[in-house]
């Protein structure tokens, strides 16, 4: 009996893997059957991974994904290597005082719920982003719009209450200045949420499930022609590995990265799918800088001194991150902005990588190592500091830990702490740190942003006030924002990139890059001036089956 | 019987209370100001004082702190958990969805691990010491030891790209099941068949199989009634099973893709979405008691002496 009850499980048990062996093999013949006319649609279709999903795509708020967002809404003005150029904005008048500025509108474009783009729909969605000013309190010229004017149909006015000379740049971004149609408001704006996210840009949202994938498609009557790729999809792909396998199987087809490696596969990965032929990569040219961020004003701490901070910057092998850690994916960073930042050719001393430049600093400014000690020390204080790193980013960590080594060759006690990166934002605003990484904004952003940030308390306050021309920097800084005049301008912005690269408290590490990987017959792939969207609409495969 | 089951369940309401409370007050330890933390998740670029003031006002973060346990308690009773610091939904109409994805995936999990617990189970107490018990307990020990998200990509890797049998990941159809209803099985199977099997063999050596035996019951008879007395024992394992499941997820849905509430827990402990990491603890200690409670119930059911015991 025993025997039968045994052979009776054991048929039960192989029946149980047959059944699932039988749904597998039964996918497959169906799988095969469903490729075949899907091949042909491939053509036009791109699938890319994310690690996260859309969110709220309301465009005047700041959870939404910025490369979805930059698909569906267009900006008054675009932003490129040549400067400003005209977007749903033909031309513009600025008035001499710098106050006015006066937009002649397309008159060809219509959002996609078929509703006409007018004066009327800038003057409402600039208001309904007004509205909500506390929440763009970042972008300054929230603070400065006094009023916008219909003029006519397709004239608008806006006045500002200073001059402000980067509004142009700061009314290109991706967000808040885009346009949704005016029928999608709730209660007369865009604050408390949106009804429909109709925007005048190349693609449409025509599906979303949360979690999972979005989908937008070619907007046909586009002004400034149907794209070629009529299928974009958005997959939530949470898993660095699961992205690479479905890459492989060819589920997806596109992947990019953004400044700080996110939605991203590792570098060897990357490497591995070009190598099969069927990939290509693409790298931009330097988008931001990232960097350890020296709090100046941090009492009874060593980062106080300029001394040690140049040592420090000096004593960081920067071309063994570059090399070793992103594996030339991103390359050394001398200063705080790369040279194709806008006003960033200027002059500054070079720091290359010297270990025993920075031991000379260091004795110099009083830290001395006594024999047989391993830490520097200054009347009987040790040359000890902490440095924060996001304990999510796998790099970060491992360039803390070099630099953490290097340093201790040099007798300087670096404590590493990883933290998240809310925490570290935090610290930041609180000016509870010594050394934390941090990036700057971005070609797009820089470097205007940037540079406001260091009067900000929430930003950089706290690393720029403990220096000694700290007053000096910040009425620099004040006065550039509202200067009208080009030739002063980059007089004032080379003063204030001398001032914080001679106190050395924003140490530059690497220069980020955005990655794509995108299937090795797309063609027209190129970037914007952010490391937070594509010209999805510029790209087409170079032969149709 | 009906006694017990409503003391058992006025037993689990003291416990929900304190529960809600220590999940409150954990999340408001955090260091971090509450408003700060709604804005960050909101990733709203810059944080002024006013935007603070501002936020503080419009949450009721500016109340005392039992007076805001108060609120949320009463909204959580009307099953209200509030909005999302993030999306600004409320929660439920993000957790329902996520968690009925999840669910989906525990019980046609369950329903596997808890059949194959049984079959090997008994098929290993049968063969006890022999080559096939040992082979399977061998086995198995080695694929519970396995990290699960190793056995995911390397089943993902064969069967999704090699085989190019199966999607890698997403839930798009019962072929998006399979693989991770695999990998969860073959998790948990070798935890609770092993529960099945020393069960068995220690109801083999009881009084009542010799007596059995000796009164000429047949071997088929005496083996389903050893089965029977030691299902009881695990059923209030299997009853965990299901919360226990449904609790560690994370990681599968992680690997496959899967939007359940594993990934919605992850993505909210990432931004700090609190109302929801809220709703999460308190959902799966809800579950775990009522399971807890459930397991009682049916143990009390099938053994009267455990309802004179309470």
């Amino acid at each position: 009996m025993k025997k039968g009850l045994t052979f009776t499980s054991i048929l039960l048990l192989v029946s149980a893997i047959t059944v699932l062996a039988g749904c597998a093999q039964s996918t497959k013949e169906k799988e095969s059957a469903q490729t075949e006319p899907a091949n042909s649609q491939v053509q036009t279709e791109l699938i890319y991974a994310s690690a996260k999903d859309i969110n709220d795509m309301n465009p005047h708020l700041y959870t939404g994904s910025m490369p979805a967002q930059g698909m569906i809404y267009e900006s008054l003005v675009e932003n490129t290597p040549d400067g400003i150029k005209p977007l749903l904005a033909e031309s513009w008048d600025i008035s001499e005082d710098g106050k006015t500025y006066t937009f002649y509108l397309r008159q060809d474009v219509k959002f996609h719920d078929g509703e006409p783009f007018n004066a009327e729909a800038v003057k409402q969605n600039i208001d309904a982003v007004q509205a909500n000013a506390e929440k763009h309190a970042w972008i300054k010229l929230s603070t400065k719009i006094t009023s916008v004017k219909v003029i006519d149909e397709h004239t608008v006015e806006l006045t500002l209450s200073e001059a402000y000379y980067p509004a142009l740049v700061e009314l290109s971004m991706t967000r808040p200045y885009v346009f949704i149609s005016p029928k999608d408001f709730k209660e007369g704006g865009t604050k408390d949420g949106v009804s429909g996210f109709h925007g005048t840009g190349p693609y449409k949202l025509t599906a979303h499930k949360v979690e999972e994938n979005a989908t937008f498609e070619a907007n046909e009557d586009y002004w400034g022609g149907a794209p070629a790729i009529k299928k974009i999809t958005s997959k939530v792909l949470p898993a660095g590995e699961t992205t690479f396998l479905a890459l492989q199987k060819g589920e997806i087809n596109f992947v990019f990265t953004d400044d700080r490696g996110a939605d991203s596969i590792d570098v060897e990965a990357m490497d591995q799918l070009a190598e099969s032929g069927d990939y290509q990569l693409v790298r931009s040219e330097a988008m931001n800088t990232n960097m350890i961020v020296a709090n100046s004003s941090r009492q009874n701490s060593p980062v106080q001194e300029t001394a040690v901070r140049e040592a420090l910057w000096v004593g960081i092998d920067r071309e063994t991150i570059s090399n070793d850690i992103f594996n030339g994916t991103q390359t050394v960073a001398d200063t705080l902005f790369s040279a194709n930042v806008n006003y960033a050719k200027v002059d500054l001393k070079k720091r290359e990588y010297d270990p025993e430049m920075a031991k000379q600093l260091l004795d110099q400014a009083g830290w001395t190592l006594a024999s047989g000690e391993g830490v520097r020390k200054k009347n009987g204080q040790p040359l000890a500091m902490k440095l924060y790193y996001d304990s999510n980013s796998s790099s970060q960590k491992i360039q803390a830990e070099l630099i953490q080594y290097s340093m201790k060759e040099l007798g300087v006690q670096l404590e590493i702490v990883g933290e998240e990166s809310t925490s570290i934002a935090n610290r930041r605003a609180t000016g509870e740190y010594d050394l934390l990484f941090n990036q700057t904004w971005g070609l797009a952003y820089d470097p205007q942003s940037t540079i406001a940030a260091f009067t900000s308390d929430s930003a950089y306050k706290h690393t720029t006030s403990g220096i000694a021309e700290a007053d000096e920097l910040y009425k620099k800084i004040d006065a550039v924002m509202v200067s009208t005049d080009e030739a002063s301008r980059q007089s004032l912005y080379a003063d204030i990139m001398k001032i914080v690269h001679d106190e050395a408290v924003f140490i530059p590490i690497t220069n980020g890059r955005v990655t794509i990987v995108a299937p090795e017959n797309l063609e027209g792939i190129s970037f914007k001036q952010t490391q937070y969207e594509l010209p999805f609409e510029q790209m087409n495969f170079k032969y149709i089956n | 019987m009906g006694s017990y089951i409503v003391k058992r369940i006025l037993l689990a309401i003291p416990l929900l209370i304190i529960i809600s409370f220590i999940t409150f007050v954990l999340i408001n330890l955090s260091p971090l100001d509450p408003a700060v933390v709604v804005l960050q998740a909101q990733e709203v670029p810059q944080i002024t004082d006013e935007l603070i003031a501002q936020t503080n006002e419009a949450l009721g973060f500016d109340q005392p702190f039992m007076i805001q346990y108060a609120n949320w308690i009463m909204a959580v009773l009307q099953l209200d958990f509030g909005n999302s610091y993030v999306s600004g939904e409320p929660v439920w109409s993000l957790m329902g969805p996520a968690f009925m994805n999840t669910l989906k995936l525990t019980l046609v999990s369950s329903v596997f691990i808890i059949a194959l617990s049984i079959l090997l189970g008994v098929i290993c107490a049968m063969r006890e010491g022999k080559l096939l018990d040992r082979s399977v307990r061998g086995i198995s020990f080695f694929l519970t030891a396995m990290p699960s998200y190793w056995l995911a990509a390397i089943m993902i890797w064969y069967f999704s790209v090699k085989l190019d049998m199966l999607p890698t990941s997403g839930m798009d159809s019962y072929r998006s099941y399979i693989l991770p209803v695999i990998v969860i099985t073959v998790s948990y199977t070798g935890i609770y068949f092993r529960t099945v099997r020393s069960s068995m063999l220690s109801n083999m050596n009881e009084d009542y199989v010799l007596y059995a035996r000796a009164s000429g019951l047949s071997e088929k008879k005496v083996t389903l009634h050893i089965l029977r007395n030691s299902l009881q024992v695990a059923v209030s394992i299997f009853c965990m099973a299901i919360p226990i499941v449904l609790g560690s997820t994370v990681v599968i849905e992680n690997v496959f893709a899967w939007p359940g509430l594993g990934r919605l827990s992850v993505k909210s402990i990432l931004s700090r979405d609190f109302p929801i990491i809220q709703a999460y603890v308190l959902m799966l200690a809800v579950t775990f008691v009522l399971f807890n409670t459930l397991s009682d119930i049916i143990n009390a059911a099938m053994n009267p002496r455990l309802r004179k015991e309470f």
